[in-house]
């Protein structure tokens, strides 16, 4: 802790020595994780900054500061009180949107500046390896029956991705989301032994805390919300479209900046980001952890952004999460 | 398993390994002595430190850390009231006590005697019954865990001072803080008021610190005005256990190990919970228990065994069924899948240089405790020497540095000095302040668990009447709560058949 208050009177410092400077990077960089050390967030703003560093693609030093709690809406009001620092990135993913929807985040999340969509993961629907459903077409039509008897679990909040990737699905299948029984747990690892446990029909969650139990043989995988097959572990695994449903759930990270970042750096960001995203020690850190490659451009994530308020805003209006 | 055992030795004992066992449980002890820094963030901050290591290298370093803080975690409970995490909270009671009638030494050495004994056993079970344990474990649903939630609030019990009535406000106080938060199930925000900050619920250790470490501030200010002369902690006896002490160390210190085991190993309910279990078990079952809230040694030795048994067992969680039993063993498991390792059922049989590693750094690494924290008994005993101004002032900074460092977050040393307050005003009321924090550690799960056992069953309360195991851990906590009221029940019956006759006469 006081290594990191060392950096950070350091950069206060710096700043205060720098100020004349004219051209954009003049001062260290600052990545706010809206969450604790240990989480993707953390690992996706730590692997910016070092891929910064071993690159050498920003002159300035940078570091990565840590303002976790409330499901990110403590980093949020952060990066608004930080409003028109040049010198601020932060990461998100579908909680930004979702939180700017039902109000746990202070704000709108139009008011970040975004960079650039980075990378993105899926959701994945398991169900024992005993299980009566064998495919995910077995689960759909048990649950257009009868709902009520079909209960998942995940390891989110009630309103959170767990719940509302399946959702979203069952809406595009013709179900009335509002009828399906989600059971909350606050953590993945307790959703899945609730599943082992025999106690949930099904569990939605993210592929990388899936792929264990499914080498292992423990749960068997019905459907991913990929748009194709995923690669490795998970290539004999069907997409939702291929049972006929056609929808996607994507869970993507991308970067973005202070309300009110100045053009000049928002362009500096997205060349830098772009040519970040090309590097060998970047594939690596994807490769690493798993994740999808999902570079996209300032514009293509704003746009992106919208269509997906407007997506969960229809889907959170059903589930009566929002007035 | 020899054979695996001495495999594991020849992976452990390579100079390098042996390295890094050292300075995880050192960083470990240093981490649990301070409070707010938890092994869960000390884990964390490392892991970019182990990128490029061996996975095996990687876990004994982070292993290391996790059952180092256990041990550390009861030192500052002992000498200064103040937890150093929060499965150490319950030490607090006794070993406090015991440090103000000169006993820190003793109690301190109990503590890492009984940790090491503990430690050991967590070991050697997860070497013979672990991938048995863990398919133990998969029983043990929401209405299972409600139903150990309920029979650990019953330690109530043992927890309330002169006024069961005043314990039982105090517990109530503590199930409402808990509530504080967003609502699993409904998403709905409770008792936030809009502010962010109270949108994941008021951190245990902030309360925790607030109540024991701040309030003994106040006490000490307070009576300091009245008698000008400055007090200091006589030591008195040995540092080291007295015959009477080693009578009473083991059946607390085997109890302990047991339930802790129990706890964190088959339920996977976590240290702290552990810890509580035990000291309600103690206050049951020892020969001594009218002495516990005292400074009695089975309150120290009891829930120290009994934390470090958890954290053993929620490693077979871990390594087992691929699936974290606590915060600690979550951050660990992003960290191995990062190093490219599959934690799971697959494990024991795929990786075993890196199963059978780990079990072996864990013998050693508790070894390495023992060794490490004994000799530094005397030197944390001297801290009690220093005049009570200063420790004062010392327990302040320790306070507002742990609660800070944990969110970095000022409003959390403004909750944690109105719970000072609040404290200072319950103990001068004669309310017990440790009902509170076991309303809160057990509050916050025992609801969850209820509600999801709610929606599994459909809203019907037999799911905890058909389902053997939650039963019977229900019948425990109705046994253990009526207990000290039989013998009035017995009489009270009696008197039922006797009045007739008596009338009659």
């Amino acid at each position: 802790m006081s290594i990191r208050s060392a950096v950070m009177a350091l950069t206060v410092l710096a700043g205060g020595i720098t100020f004349a400077a004219e051209t954009y990077p003049s001062k260290p960089l600052e990545i706010v994780a809206p969450a604790n050390p240990g989480g993707g967030f953390d690992a996706l703003a730590r692997a910016i900054s070092r891929s910064l560093d071993t690159e050498k693609l920003y002159p300035q030093s940078n570091s990565v500061i840590n303002k976790p709690g409330a499901g990110g809406a403590i980093g949020f009001a952060y990066m608004q009180m930080k409003s028109k620092d040049n010198y601020e990135l932060t990461v998100f993913s579908p909680p930004l949107i979702i939180g700017s929807i039902n109000g746990t985040f202070p704000s709108r999340y139009t008011e970040l500046t975004p960079i650039a969509k980075l990378i993105t993961d899926y959701q994945v629907f398991l169900v024992r390896a005993d299980s009566p459903y064998k495919t995910f077409k077995d689960l759909m039509a048990a649950v257009k029956r009868n709902p009520q008897a079909v209960k998942f679990a995940g390891g989110s909040a009630a309103g959170n991705m767990d719940h509302l990737a399946f959702c979203k699905v069952a809406k595009a299948a013709g179900v009335d989301p509002s009828k399906l029984v989600y059971v909350a747990f606050s953590g993945g690892g307790e959703a899945m032994t609730t599943l082992l446990g025999g106690n949930v029909a099904f569990v939605s969650t993210g592929i990388g805390e899936a792929i264990p139990q499914i080498q292992a043989g423990t749960v068997r995988a019905l459907a991913v919300t990929a748009p194709e097959r995923r690669g490795g572990p998970m290539a004999s695994v069907p997409t939702v479209k291929e049972a006929g449903i056609n929808v996607t759930y994507e869970v993507w990270r991308g970067v973005f900046g202070t309300p009110g970042m100045s053009k000049e750096a928002q362009e500096y960001w997205m060349k830098t980001l772009k040519t970040m995203s090309t590097t060998k020690s970047w594939a690596d850190s994807v490769q690493k952890m798993q994740w999808v490659d999902a570079y996209a451009d300032a514009a293509a994530f704003a746009k992106f952004l919208a269509e997906e308020n407007k997506s969960y805003e229809d889907l959170m209006k059903n589930l009566g999460l929002v007035k | 398993m020899l054979h695996n055992l001495a495999l594991g030795f020849s992976v452990a004992g390579t100079p390098f390994n042996l390295l890094l066992a050292f300075i995880g449980v050192l960083m470990g002890t240093l981490i649990g002595v301070l409070p707010g820094i938890g092994p869960m963030t000390g884990v964390a901050l490392l892991i970019p430190l182990t990128f490029g290591m061996p996975p095996t290298s990687a876990i004994i370093l982070m292993a290391g850390i996790y059952y180092g803080a256990m041990y550390g975690g009861s030192t500052t409970s002992i000498l200064v009231n103040t937890p150093g995490e929060s499965a150490s909270v319950v030490t607090c009671l006794d070993g406090y006590e015991m440090a103000k009638k000169g006993r820190a030494g003793p109690a301190l050495a109990a503590a890492a005697i009984g940790s090491f004994i503990a430690g050991t056993f967590a070991t050697l079970a997860l070497m013979a019954f672990g991938p048995v344990l863990a398919k133990v474990a998969l029983h043990f649903g929401p209405p299972e865990f409600f139903a150990l939630m309920v029979m650990g609030l019953t330690v109530v019990t043992s927890l309330a001072g002169r006024s069961m009535l005043k314990a039982l406000f105090a517990t109530l106080f503590g199930l409402a803080i808990a509530m504080i938060g967003i609502d699993l199930q409904s998403a709905a925000q409770r008792f936030t008021f809009g502010n962010p900050e109270l949108m994941d619920g008021v951190e245990f250790l902030v309360v925790a610190i607030g109540l024991f470490a701040l309030t003994e501030v106040f006490i000490n200010i307070s009576e300091m005005k009245h008698a000008k002369e400055v007090t200091t902690e006589k030591i008195q006896g040995g540092l080291w256990l007295t015959k009477e002490d080693w009578k009473r160390f083991w059946p607390s210190c085997t109890r302990g190990t047991l339930s802790g085991f129990f706890v964190g190993g088959i339920a996977g309910a976590g240290a702290a919970v552990a810890s509580f279990v035990s000291y309600g078990i103690e206050k049951r079952m020892s020969k001594h228990k009218d002495e516990l809230g005292k400074g009695a040694i089975e309150g120290v030795t009891g829930p120290e065994s009994a934390n470090n048994a958890a954290a053993g067992g929620s490693l077979i969680h871990l390594l087992c069924l691929g699936i974290p039993g606590s915060g600690t063993t979550a951050i660990m498991l992003g960290a191995l899948i990062m190093l490219g390792l599959q934690p799971g059922p697959l494990l024991f049989t795929q990786q075993p240089e890196f199963v059978w590693g780990l079990i072996a750094s864990m013998y050693i690494g508790n070894v390495m405790l023992l060794v490490l924290n004994l000799p530094l008994v005397g030197m944390w005993v001297k801290l009690l020497k220093v005049p009570e101004y200063l420790l004062t002032l010392f327990i302040i900074m320790f306070s507002f540095l742990g609660v800070y460092t944990m969110n970095n977050s000022i409003q959390d040393l403004v909750i944690m000095v109105l719970f000072g307050i609040i404290g200072y005003g319950m103990k001068r009321a004669d309310i017990p302040a440790s009902p509170v924090i076991l309303g809160m550690v057990l509050g916050k799960q025992m609801e969850e668990k209820f509600r999801q056992s709610m929606v599994i069953s459909d809203g019907s309360l037999s799911i905890f009447f058909s389902r053997p195991i939650a039963l019977a851990l229900l019948a425990l906590a109705v046994i253990s709560i009526t207990n000290p009221y039989w013998k009035h029940i017995g009489a009270f019956v009696k008197g039922l058949f006797m009045k007739p006759e008596a009338d009659a006469a």
